[in-house]
């Protein structure tokens, strides 16, 4: 798919005039509100499902982003809670923590490849949950609920988001801020995926050995990459938190981890934005299945796995290959 | 002490029974089950409906779980596995079919048998009391010899019989045993009803002890994930090891560390990671990239 | 001829096994040097141990003076020591173009963040890589082929491509892996025009290890030969043809390459 520059912001402009305008006129016009949550759900966790991406594009299957996701929540929530600082302090914060940690763990155990990397993130997301469960601040079982809304967020005197707490319509409001942040979060995957970086990283991703044997520090590629990930997995598990105005050690869980994989399965590996649209489908999918009521589950793992059978590219490699034919 | 060694043989050997049967499918397919959690849930609820709700001996109860895993085993290698390994050899969609048959087999357990926790009628009655030391129900004595009995007959099995040596002769190379005109799809078959069966075995012990749950499928998969990582993925002696070590972590970390709330599983990981780090392939694993 | 690599008694032991043992000897700049030897004499292994791929049981490896050996591999490529790999190992679904692009990381000047932000260096860097991966691509004759996908192309021609991967980082000495194994008389040939040519027009010194010896003859200044992980003998091809330990180790072994 080689597009030119026009076609590119052609796209791009329509996607946010879609996203900022006709989504918000459409709800406030149908009454269908609902669709708030939904939606910002869905651009919260493609932010984290674009970290997911991230390491996959150096070659690792990471299935821990929810203990990402859920550190980040965590973080906020007790800032806001026990230090009683603005939510938008702590978003920042959260990402940074989150970011840290993964510094931590990522140093011993990025060097593992394959099923073993993703064995291990797979506990990882387990070990979170558990470590919530245990521990004195993050109250344990019970989670830390009733948070605020977010306050106002100013810039010498200039207010860049109003108090949320006071609005009429915060669900609009949280959607457009999480709207914003997905945008952000889209718009740098693309930049590193096709700055050096991005060469760098597809260079890791075929053949480590041979990456560092032309200077490449492929550790510390590896590391970088891995706290990028975490970071938009902190992001969107704090803006989650915010919206929920709760969080409990089941907010993000193993099955969340897993999602996030499929979503970028799904999306395909290949495309920058296919996370986003792997979330889109998953999300909403199992939204729509909530009609078939206990058969939901059944139907939705049933369609997981004759996917994964029949498309093993995702969803988005169907469409360009048809488009290819097309113009041949 | 001796308390905590008892339980940390007796966890130990459950775990390592669940180790087996999830290496044993790795080492045969490259494929990391994640249902293999699920697989114990549904090997529990099989003993339950059939020893706990319908009265008949435990024994037989057991065979039952046994079959009915292989039978899913078998039909999850011949119709998902084998085809997808077949037609692509990224080790992700492999990965993605696990996880999508862990939440199809959530699903069916879900449907079919609830989300309540079950339990079953002690098999044996009385606990085992030493002098206060040891204190340890008869029923655990029981289900931890045959647990040990398992693993020592499974391993057997693999030493002795034709079908074992031919396993663990795939285990090792696919190609050479292709070639030399081992039956490789039907074996592929065989090895993962036999991991599967395992699962439902020790799902069928347990269930007498712990009950069994919808909820449980995920966090034993997870463990057993960590016991074959201790020890080293693909090996069978390394699955044993792996259980029997995270057994004894568990039941000293239970014993001491309680009292500092549940972090016995957060060291559990700090310490793995830190061995990974020096030793990627695990205890008796064969070093790898 | 001033020594730019020093080999200072190498020793590597797997388990019980020892591989190479107590193996010293000199590379002087800008030359051609082979170590060659049986199969399972250890030429695999000393290479790895030269470029850093694996870490020594005693000894060291000097470059111009300064220990390389036990390094992380990157470091010893930033050094100037660079190795090629056989055929298999490759970015397979780079394009020919993409992947040199990708090979010239040590020439870049700007920061990864730079070339997140675009700034002016990055973008001159990344002009640069594009004219001098076409410019290398034509020294080694692959230009027509810049822009075919690297998994479909013929084994001489990834073979190249291994070397203008090494190339690209701008080596002072370049380690070659097997150049020459499983080519024909006429294919091998061309690669060892090649390696002259990358030697007399790059200046770059060239270590290789090689089992097929009558190229090895023809292309070698100096020969060092192993067996056992023992070296046995060093010096010019007339040398070491004419050394008896040499032919007791390769007759000693009939079905070997000495005619072949």
């Amino acid at each position: 798919m080689n597009l030119t520059l026009k076609s590119k912001l052609l796209i791009a402009g329509g996607f946010l005039v879609f996203v900022f305008l006709f989504i918000p006129f459409f709800i406030s016009f149908s009454g269908r509100s609902d669709f708030y949550f939904t939606l910002t759900s869905v651009a919260l966790l493609s932010i984290a499902s674009a970290g997911v991406w991230l390491t996959f594009y150096i070659g690792r299957i990471n299935i821990g982003q929810g203990a990402f996701s859920l550190i980040g929540a965590y973080v906020s929530a007790i800032l806001v809670m026990k230090a009683g600082m603005n939510f938008w302090l702590t978003l920042p914060l959260a990402g940074l923590f989150t970011a840290f940690v993964s510094v931590l763990i990522g140093l011993p155990i990025l060097r593992l490849k394959g099923v073993y990397f993703a064995m291990i993130t797979l506990v990882l997301t387990q070990v979170v949950t558990l470590t919530a469960l245990a521990l004195p601040i993050t109250n344990g079982a019970r989670g830390i609920v009733s948070i605020p809304l977010p306050r106002e967020l100013s810039v010498f005197g200039v207010t860049l988001i109003p108090d949320l707490g006071t609005m009429d319509n915060p669900k609009l409001a949280f959607y457009l801020i999480s709207c914003v942040l997905m945008v952000l979060t889209y718009w740098v995957l693309y930049r590193l995926v096709n700055s050096r970086l991005g060469q760098i990283c597809r260079s890791m991703q075929q053949n480590e050995e041979l990456a560092s044997s032309i200077g490449i520090n492929i550790a510390y590629v590896r590391i970088i990459v891995f706290a990028i990930s975490s970071f938009f997995g902190g992001i969107g598990g704090s803006m989650f938190g915010a919206i929920a105005q709760s969080v409990y050690p089941s907010t993000f869980q193993v099955k969340d981890s897993i999602d996030f994989m499929l979503n970028c399965f799904l999306g395909g590996l290949g495309y920058v934005f296919g996370p986003l649209l792997g979330t889109f489908v998953l999300y909403f999918g199992w939204d729509l299945l909530f009609i078939l009521d206990k058969f939901q589950l059944l139907v939705y793992a049933s369609i997981v796995i004759i996917l994964m059978r029949f498309l093993p590219n995702g969803l988005l490699s169907i469409r360009f290959s048809n488009l290819r034919r097309k113009s041949d | 002490m001796e308390q905590i060694l008892v339980n940390g043989v007796y966890l130990g050997a459950q775990y390592a029974m669940i180790a087996l049967g999830l290496t044993l499918i790795f080492s045969l397919m490259n494929v990391l089950n994640f249902a293999h959690g699920q697989m114990y849930v549904i090997g529990g609820f099989v003993t339950y409906t059939i020893y706990g709700q319908l009265g008949i001996p435990f024994v037989v109860a057991l065979f039952a779980s046994c079959f009915t895993l292989a039978i899913i085993g078998a039909l999850v290698e011949r119709y998902l596995f084998g085809p997808v390994l077949k037609r692509s050899a990224r080790e992700e969609s492999s990965m993605l079919l696990a996880a999508g048959i862990a939440l199809l087999l959530d699903a069916v357990i879900l449907l079919l048998f609830g989300e309540k926790q079950r339990g079953v009628p002690k098999i044996v009655d009385g606990v085992f009391n030493w002098d206060f030391r040891i204190i340890i129900p008869y029923d655990r004595i029981v289900i931890c010899c045959l647990a040990i009995f398992c693993i020592v007959a499974f391993i057997a099995f693999m030493q002795y019989t034709k079908t074992g040596r031919a396993l663990r002769a795939l285990a090792q190379d696919r190609v050479a045993c292709q070639l030399m005109g081992v039956n490789v799809d039907r074996y592929s078959t065989i090895g993962f009803a036999l991991g599967a069966l395992l699962a439902g075995l020790v799902g069928g012990l347990l269930v007498t002890i712990t009950g069994v749950n919808l909820g449980m499928g995920t966090p034993t998969s997870i463990k057993a994930f960590m016991m074959v990582m201790i020890g080293g993925a693909g090996v069978i002696s390394g699955a044993i090891a792996g259980g029997i070590i995270l057994g004894f972590l568990e039941a000293f970390g239970l014993a001491y560390l309680s009292q500092y709330g549940d972090i016995t599983y957060l060291l559990i990981f700090i310490t793995l990671m830190v061995f990974l780090a020096i030793r990627p392939q695990g205890l008796m694993g064969k070093p790898w990239g | 001829m001033t020594s730019i690599l020093e080999v200072r008694n190498v020793t590597k032991k797997f388990g019980g096994l020892v591989a190479v043992n107590d193996v010293s000897f000199d590379v002087k700049k800008e030359e051609i040097l082979s170590v060659i030897g049986p199969n399972g004499a250890g030429k695999s292994t000393l290479f790895k141990l030269i470029s850093s791929f694996l870490k020594t049981t005693s000894g060291d490896v000097y470059f111009k003076g300064e220990r390389i050996s036990n390094l992380r591999p990157h470091i010893v490529a930033q050094k100037g020591v660079v190795r090629t790999f056989q055929e298999t190992t490759i970015f397979k679904n780079m394009t020919v173009r993409e992947t040199i692009i990708v090979a010239q990381h040590l020439r870049s000047k700007a920061t990864l963040g730079g070339y997140f932000w675009g700034t002016k260096i990055a973008k001159e860097d990344n002009k640069a890589f594009g004219i001098q991966a076409d410019e290398l691509l034509d020294f080694i004759g692959l230009d027509s082929l810049r822009n075919e996908v690297a998994s479909n192309l013929t084994q001489g021609n990834l073979r190249a491509l291994g070397m203008a991967i090494g190339l690209a980082t701008d080596p002072e000495i370049l380690l070659l892996d097997e150049p020459f194994a499983g080519m024909n008389p006429e294919e091998t040939m061309g690669m060892v025009d090649l390696v002259r040519l990358i030697r007399n027009e790059r200046k770059v010194t060239v270590l290789l290890v090689e089992h097929d010896m009558s190229a090895v003859m023809s292309i070698s200044e100096r020969i060092v030969v192993l067996n056992f992980g023992s070296l046995i003998a060093e010096g010019t091809a007339q040398e070491i043809q004419n050394n008896e330990m040499v032919i007791e180790a390769y007759l000693g072994r009939a079905d070997d390459a000495l005619g072949a």
